[in-house]
């Protein structure tokens, strides 16, 4: 599975969506249930599955699923989770 | 057993939650912590219960405690869990303190004792559920760094008062616990306990791994309340309690003893025998040549556990689903109070697919150092009481297979209940009962006639009305003390006395000791104006053998539905004798009104 799919089933588990209702553009602004706790469960569990850490600096910039899907890639898929803190 | 958010969400959406009891958890916060959520759902589901959190708004606690702002605190709830963090409640003694003279310390210090006073009266007027309060955290690095340590009012010192003022304020009320989260965070560690991120981002201090520890740690309190903490540990042998195989490297090849590498299996015995101490019953389950078993335990100069520890063995080469099965049979406990200790992958496998209810804990063989950690860190057996009958637990079983062997030499029955020498006192219930009288409505599942369960502030309440008599019974014999061990709780309505409850702990089933405390407790309700006693049967899955309770007892059947069935007796001439063999049965009740002339 690609990094972008498996950040599709991520937020798709979190959200309690169906994966097909959700695309690159979804975000908190057009997903209603997506809220600030979501958001922290979301970002919690994407780094349980990657073995990665943001920084809080990147967390803040996570706002639509092509940006989470950036920031994932960026540091690399089990890369070591030491790698931004 | 470090499960991820998304394992936890998979196992518990793939699960009937619905048809399980509810438990219901109000959260007091004045911090974020609703990811907590999950890991409480969990472990419920784990112990048999749908659990359903409710949080309090934001930095509510007061609104909710004493206004009742959500109204997510009521009479259904069974517990409240407060997380007040002091760098919200405080920011002066959180973080400021290196600023703060005497006098503002103890200003801000006699605040928060009236503030979490007023909380704590606010939520018990409205709910008598366990309340689960977490300590204020100690700094891991305090304001004034290690100068801290050496001053009478420094920040740890302060703290630690307000901890001890607020374990003090709760035990004042029944049924209400300051949860030491300062365990938790020395069992994390400090390091991992935050997550500094969603503190800043978003006031949620926690992270997942320190909830996962609160709410374990939460729910060493819950499952006892529930009835559902465990009784008995049931111990595999080799690479257990010794390293190695007795049959094949005997007496003096197997590892034991107070150096390295025995040390890991003499500290694990040590934990096994604590636990002993607290009321924990023991079996061994082993597949072995019994007899080399028995020389360890008689022969090793550093065996720690002796045989009088344990409370049955069954040590042969059957498989272990069917020796639990029987050691089960031989304790008469259920099996959902086992815990099951082995370190081979095979047997843990068969005994979680075919016992689910028992709780199988696989030891990793290769890391024995880290057993006695496994086993303390569990908390399966974990009660914030320990009644005289917990203590002695062990010891009554003892005494139980000493009466079986009398039994086996008596020609009948009535001679072998005679032989026993038994001794009944029936009391009302006080203040030192309270707690295992309401913990028998919770446990007891066989021979319990309505299987009501009820709190400790419920049976508190209901022993000072004046319209109800909750009634126990202890038994001695001569083999010893069997403890609290039957209730019977009686409700009045102007000439009838309602059975609300009638239970005996599955313990002295078979010696007449509900015929004494039935004709007891009519004996009551009558001296206490009434003409008639109503008895119900509500049939469940487990108190099959009660059904015909009543009729055999002289009540006359009269209508009900088949969820409770209703019987009758009149009371006015009823002359029921108690059981002729008792040595003695020893009744006081208290004095009481008669329920008309109120």
């Amino acid at each position: 599975m690609s990094t972008r799919e498996r950040v599709l089933r991520g937020v798709s588990e979190v959200l309690g969506r169906p994966v097909a209702s959700i695309d690159d553009d979804s975000s908190p602004d057009n997903i209603e249930s997506w809220d600030s706790l979501k958001q922290m469960n979301l970002v919690l569990a994407l780094e349980q599955e990657f073995g990665i850490r943001f920084t809080d600096e990147r967390i803040v910039e996570m706002l639509s699923v092509r940006l989470i899907v950036a920031a994932v890639a960026q540091l690399g898929p089990q890369a070591n989770s030491d790698s931004e803190r | 057993m470090r499960l991820t958010y998304s394992q936890i969400q998979g196992e518990l959406n793939s699960r009937d939650l619905a048809a399980l009891p509810p438990l219901r958890i109000a959260v007091l916060r004045n911090v974020v912590v609703e990811p907590i959520e999950p890991y409480l759902r969990y472990f419920a589901y784990r112990m048999g219960c749908n659990a359903r959190c409710e949080f309090s708004d934001y930095d509510n606690v007061f609104q909710e405690a004493v206004g009742g702002h959500k109204g997510i605190l009521d009479a259904q709830t069974d517990c409240v869990a407060v997380f007040l963090k002091l760098e919200t409640l405080s920011w002066d003694l959180a973080r400021n303190f290196a600023g703060l003279t005497v006098g503002r310390i103890e200003e801000e210090a006699d605040r928060i004792r009236e503030f979490v006073s007023r909380v704590l009266v606010g939520i018990r007027q409205k709910t008598n559920a366990m309340i689960l309060w977490n300590s204020f955290e100690l700094p891991p690095h305090p304001s004034l760094g290690i100068f801290d340590y050496q001053q009478a009012h420094g920040q740890t010192a302060t703290i630690d008062q307000l901890n001890r003022f607020l374990g003090d304020a709760l035990s004042d009320h029944r049924n209400a616990y300051l949860l030491n989260l300062n365990a938790c965070l020395a069992r994390v560690g400090a390091r991992s306990f935050y997550d500094l991120r969603y503190w800043h981002l978003g006031k949620a201090p926690y992270s997942r791994e320190a909830l996962e520890e609160i709410g374990g740690e939460m729910f060493k309190y819950i499952r006892p309340l529930k009835g559902k903490n465990r009784k008995c540990l049931v111990l595999d042998c080799d690479n257990v309690l010794w390293g190695g195989i007795i049959g094949e490297e005997g007496l003096a090849g197997i590892k034991l003893g107070k150096t390295y590498p025995g040390s890991a299996y003499h500290e694990f015995q040590q934990e096994i025998l604590n636990l002993h101490r607290r009321g924990v019953v023991l079996a061994l389950c082993s597949k072995n040549n019994e007899a080399d078993v028995w020389e360890v335990f008689a022969q090793h100069p550093d065996m720690l556990l002796r045989k009088e520890h344990i409370a049955t063995a069954r040590i042969n080469w059957d498989d272990k689903v069917t020796n639990l099965t029987r050691i089960a049979e031989d304790l008469n406990l259920g099996l959902e109070s086992v815990v099951f200790v082995d370190d081979s992958q095979f047997e843990a496998d068969q005994v979680r697919q075919c016992l689910p209810q028992v709780e199988v804990v696989q030891l990793p063989s290769s890391r024995a150092v880290e057993y006695r950690d496994i086993l303390a860190a569990g908390g399966w057996f974990d009660a914030p009481t320990l009644s005289q009958e917990d203590r002695h637990r062990g010891t009554m079983y003892k005494a139980e297979e000493a009466r079986k062997e009398l039994q086996a030499q008596s020609r009948d029955l009535t001679s072998f209940y005679a032989s026993l020498e038994m001794i009944l006192e029936i009391r009302n219930v006080d203040e030192f009962t309270v707690s295992r009288v309401a913990q028998l409505t919770q446990k007891t599942n066989q021979f319990s006639l309505t299987t009501r369960r009820y709190s400790d502030a419920e049976i508190h309440a209901l022993s000072e009305s004046a319209s109800a008599d909750v009634i126990h019974c202890r038994l001695q014999d001569r083999f010893g003390e069997s403890g609290l061990t039957g209730v019977c709780i009686l409700r009045y309505e102007r000439d009838r006395a309602l059975i609300d409850s009638f239970l005996l702990s599955c313990r002295v089933l078979g010696r007449g000791i509900e015929d004494a405390l039935l004709v007891q407790c009519m004996k009551r309700a009558r001296s206490r104006g009434c003409t008639v006693a109503v008895g119900e049967y509500r049939p469940t899955a487990k108190n099959e053998q009660v059904k015909d309770f009543y009729p055999n007892h002289a009540f006359r059947r009269v209508a009900g539905n088949p969820e409770l069935h209703y019987f009758e007796l009149d009371l006015t001439s009823f002359d029921g004798l108690e059981p002729p063999y008792f040595h003695r049965i020893d009744t006081q009740f208290q004095y009481r009104a008669k329920v008309g002339s109120q």
